[in-house]
């Protein structure tokens, strides 16, 4: 050990100084994992879109929105923060054959699922807004399902220059 | 401003059979999960994760919503109207936290 450069043993100390501290971020990510598990309110895990669409619609085939659902997004969101949406439908809102759950769908978020929003009759009529956040550039998809079963999609895409969900 | 604090705009006036278009908004962080190197480092979960409203007390909107609906939420949704009343919306968080606000809707 004497014999050795100086040099040497410094950067020595430093990498075991660099390994500790790895070891311990290690350490309280393991810790970290059980007690977030125990919290309510849990967010669904991490997914791809495909995934989401799979737990949500099961496969089942999707009709262009066309004239029908229209989505109001901007071309360009400046702060993936706050993208302000809108949603216009005139699908019809009668008691058997209603838009019953309208999704919106972000497909680069971690969560896919922004919100899901479900109307009844009462409404009136199926139109929506709300501000969403946008992690980056992607497709926004919404998807309305009717009392009926029927799915309606509509896609644009939403470039993102800063993006909204953090790190 | 409070977290909590929600604030609501109906019209004036409205006629029988009319939709009316009702514009809430509250103040909550909406927090989000911060990431570095794909992992999660802080993890914060607080957020509104459900949303009610109901006119003269018949459910017209309800919704679930993430941490992809940004902070201080808007909400914008329809209600049509028979008779003058009440809507009445609450926000529930993932603390426990309701938090209501209501609005009148004269003819």
């Amino acid at each position: 050990m004497d014999s050795r450069p100086e040099a040497f043993g410094t950067a020595r100390r430093h990498a075991l100084r660099h390994l500790a501290a790895l070891a311990a971020v290690a350490g309280a990510t393991s810790l970290a994992l059980p007690a977030a598990a125990q919290q309510a309110g849990m967010p669904q895990p991490d997914e791809k879109v495909e995934d989401t669409l799979k737990r949500l619609f099961g496969g089942r085939p999707m009709q262009p929105g066309g004239d029908r659902l229209k989505l109001e997004a901007p071309m360009i969101a400046e702060n993936g923060a706050v993208v302000p949406i809108r949603i216009e439908s005139d699908l019809p809102m009668t008691a058997d054959n209603y838009v019953r759950n309208v999704y919106i769908i972000a497909d680069k978020n971690r969560r896919p699922l922004n919100a899901k929003f479900t109307l009844t009759p009462d409404a009136g009529r199926a139109s929506i807004a709300t501000n969403v956040r946008l992690a980056s550039t992607s497709d926004l998809r919404v998807v309305a399902e009717t009392s009926t079963g029927a799915l309606y999609e509509v896609k644009r895409e939403v470039k993102v220059t800063v993006g909204g969900c953090g790190g | 401003m409070s977290v909590g604090q929600v604030r609501m705009r109906v019209p004036e006036k409205a006629k029988a059979g009319e939709v009316v278009t009702v514009r809430v908004l509250v103040t909550h962080p909406m927090q989000t999960m911060q990431y570095r190197d794909g992992k999660p480092v802080e993890r914060n979960y607080v957020y509104i994760n459900r949303v009610e409203a109901t006119y003269n007390g018949k459910k017209v909107f309800e919704a679930e919503t993430t941490q992809s609906v940004s902070e201080n939420p808007l909400f914008v949704f329809p209600v049509k109207v028979d008779a003058p009343g009440i809507v009445q919306i609450t926000f529930h968080d993932t603390e426990g936290k309701t938090f209501s606000g209501q609005a009148e809707i004269k003819f």
